[in-house]
């Protein structure tokens, strides 16, 4: 045991200081694409919107692009697609939302969004009781990673809960399939209120690229859900920033902002 | 190129001939060939071929073909005859508790070595779908008199998305993007597979760069899915600070991979035709740099680890698993490895331009004899990557895929997990019709209860984490 001691004390600290401290990823990191709602090419439009698996893309009659931001899974094939530079990768960073139509993108919404502090039946401790309901696997390894050295979701009062009698936060990932659909509601209605439902992944906010009818296509279609954290799959970063968003502790990302967006883009890739 | 023998077989005659090709069954499934009746299609590795047997029917008594069996009886309705136990698989009542033990009779209990629990007193834990910690979901009927393990069942396909009928009705330059997401945390192994298995329906030539960058990718794929398995059986150890150390040399790796490619499980790289992403001098020089400093810390960490016995006592001669079971059960990957069966698709099926390397291998088939041929793997994926990076020739990384002319194929890859494998029947020249995938949990998980036989309860996470099994895979 003494050679354990001895290798945890001889390595620096490694801990993020993330919230106090700003941890954007690195550049190129593809976390969901952005949209310049200026764009109006008929043609590219069509072309972007063809290149996008989950339907992310879409546009209306009038070939206005609509990007949703909780399907997107960052593949970044809209943006190889189109040369009129209306699409951009976003390396992502905070993108929890607390409502599902503040992630969509050229909607007629968006103006009356601010980004606010929102209220919530919590403050400060979390107990997160985590139900897979159909995941890839990908997104269970990061929820896991918060526990590591790098994250160490501990210390800001965050909690795994084995039961869900303890629990405040239900954590789901996947797309909800028919078989987990029961489970899954099981799972919620043990738990004590007030309680609040996290989607966490692209799949479980939309139901991402599958489709009924294994699927029920996303938490929502299920239960209410009350944070969305969109991500293929979202880093700890953001699921961290989830969570603290449940606890009222962070600001919601809101829509995706060309203008923003893209000068940090550029910023990092320089 | 993977070499194929195609034979027809008559109705009911399948068990037969794969008895007497004595090979691995690599896969069984059905087809419905374009206005005909539905055919069963056996893949088998018998040699230095894959055999391809084709019969009409059904029947095959064969313990790898079991879950094949049912899977086939759940989607198609197909009844395979002297099937020991036709119990739904895929399309199982989600809300079963209580667990029927097998007949005395029954095949599953022919290699037992521990006495049956009977009588009062035996009960059932339905453990699962949603379990204690963060896991996937599966379910798990142990049925025990307090500590030993009478008999555990395994119940999977809760996360069943339709992967396969996905990958045939999207675009089919789309559809790699499913196959990177049936398991996620072997996007890679997926992406290769599936690849492989298009282009060689049109007789595709991948770059050499190209194979070099994949070759790079899948091997850090399978640093990061060994120390996974590390991590959680420290854990399940409670050696909290070996959790934390080597959970932070897999925090490197996925770091080191989204800057690489931009995804942190290496999605969105690996297309067919080669690879979307090119690692230029800036990015090599990063690998290098992490990957050297990080081989050192490993084997620092390692070294301590192998020292610790509380941790050795918990996984030696827990969850044993023969070569005759393993063989019966055609498990692959590590699991197999860890039995003493030499195979690697990496060097069976060659792919990609991989370079002769020693195949990690142990007699023992316990729990640690898996984590031992994990850790040798470590040791042969860094050498690995240092052969691909210094192979490197500047070229394209992606040529066109070409249009198909073969009606079907099969891709493989070894995923960490073992034998990924991929078979894609063509519609025309840029369409597919028909897709079966099987990952190598799909073959593991079929002897999770015989690893647990006399086994005691409190060794149940240990040995479930040796195997290293994804449901995801399973499920697709």
């Amino acid at each position: 045991m003494i050679r354990w001691f001895v290798r945890g004390v001889t390595q620096r600290r490694l801990t993020t200081r993330y919230p106090r401290a700003e941890e954007p990823p690195p550049a190129g990191f593809r976390a969901r694409a952005l949209l310049d709602p200026s764009a109006t090419n008929p043609r590219q439009a069509s072309r972007a919107v063809q290149a996008c698996l989950p339907e992310a893309l879409t546009h209306d009659h009038q070939h206005r692009l609509q990007l949703d931001a909780a399907r997107c899974i960052g593949c970044g094939l809209c943006v190889e697609a189109v040369t009129d530079g209306a699409l951009a990768i976003d390396p992502g960073y905070e993108l929890a939302s607390r409502g599902r139509r503040r992630l969509v993108v050229g909607d007629v919404q968006e103006a009356d969004i601010a980004a606010e502090l929102l209220g919530g039946p919590f403050r400060r401790s979390l107990h997160i009781r985590h139900v897979d309901a159909g995941s890839d696997g990908a997104v269970e390894q990061e929820i896991a990673a918060l526990l590591n050295p790098y994250y160490d979701m501990q210390r800001l009062g965050l909690f795994l809960t084995a039961s869900p009698r303890h629990a405040d936060v239900l954590l789901v990932t996947g797309p909800v399939t028919e078989p987990m659909e029961g489970p899954l509601r099981r799972t919620y209605e043990a738990m004590p209120e007030p309680r609040v439902v996290v989607a966490a992944g692209t799949d479980a906010c939309s139901g991402s690229i599958w489709t009924e009818p294994e699927v029920r296509g996303g938490v929502d279609r299920v239960l209410p859900v009350d944070v969305y954290i969109p991500g293929d799959p979202p880093t700890p970063i953001a699921l961290l920033h989830g969570l603290l968003l449940a606890s009222g502790r962070a600001r919601d990302a809101s829509a995706p902002s060309w203008h923003a967006d893209a000068a940090r883009s550029r910023a990092g890739a320089a | 190129m993977i070499r194929f023998e195609d034979r027809a077989v008559e109705a009911g005659a399948l068990a037969g001939e794969l008895g007497q090709l004595g090979g691995r069954l690599m896969m069984l499934f059905a087809t419905i060939p374009a206005g005909a009746q539905p055919e069963l299609c056996a893949l088998v590795r018998a040699g230095d071929a894959v055999v391809r047997l084709r019969a009409p029917v059904q029947g095959a008594t064969y313990p790898a073909a079991h879950w094949f069996e049912r899977e086939i009886h759940d989607l198609f309705g197909i009844t395979p005859e002297g099937h020991p136990r036709l119990e739904p698989l895929v399309h199982h009542p989600p809300e079963q508790r209580e667990v029927e033990l097998p007949a005395e009779d029954d095949v599953r209990l022919a290699h037992r070595g521990a006495e049956r629990l009977a009588g009062p007193g035996v009960f059932v834990i339905p453990y699962g779908p949603v379990r204690s910690g963060v896991f996937e979901s599966a379910q798990f009927l142990v049925q025990t008199g307090g500590e030993d393990v009478a008999y555990c069942a395994q119940r999977l396909f809760f996360k069943r998305r339709g992967a396969e009928r996905r990958i045939c009705e999207v675009p089919l330059e789309l559809a790699v993007l499913v196959a990177e997401r049936v398991s996620g945390t072997s996007s890679v192994a997926h992406a290769l597979a599936f690849s492989h298995a298009a282009e060689s329906l049109g007789e595709t030539e991948v770059p050499a760069r190209a194979q070099a960058i994949r070759r790079i990718l899948a091997e850090l794929e399978r640093l990061y899915n060994h120390l996974e398995v590390t991590v959680r059986e420290c854990e399940d150890a409670s050696l909290a600070v070996g959790q934390a150390q080597f959970a932070a040399l897999k925090e490197r790796l996925h770091r080191l991979c989204g800057a690489l490619v931009g995804n942190r499980y290496l999605r969105g790289a690996v297309v067919p035709g080669g690879t979307r992403i090119d690692l230029d001098a800036a990015v090599l020089d990063l690998l290098t740099a992490v990957m050297t400093e990080w081989e050192r810390d490993w084997e620092r960490t390692l070294a301590v680890l192998l020292r610790t016995d509380s941790f050795l006592d918990r996984l030696v001669s827990a969850g044993p698993l023969s070569e005759e079971d393993a063989r019966d059960f055609g498990c692959v990957g590590p699991v197999a490895r860890a039995s003493g069966i030499d195979l690697d698709t990496r060097r069976d099926l060659a792919y990609d331009g991989y370079p002769a390397f020693d195949v990690a291998r142990h007699g023992d088939g316990d729990a640690m004899a898996r984590m031992e041929v994990r850790f040798q793997e470590v040791a042969a994926s860094l050498g690995l990557i240092r052969k691909a990076v210094a192979s490197l020739t500047p070229g394209a990384t992606r040529a066109e895929l070409r249009p198909f002319t073969r009606q079907s194929a099969l891709g493989a890859a070894e995923s960490a997990r073992g034998e990924t494998l991929y078979w894609l029947e063509a519609d025309g020249e840029r369409a597919l019709r028909f897709c079966k995938l099987r990952a190598a949990s799909f073959m593991n998980f079929g002897v999770f209860n015989r690893v647990f036989d006399s086994q005691v309860l409190t060794d149940f996470s240990f040995i479930e984490h040796s195997l290293g099994l994804s449901p995801a895979g399973c499920d697709a």
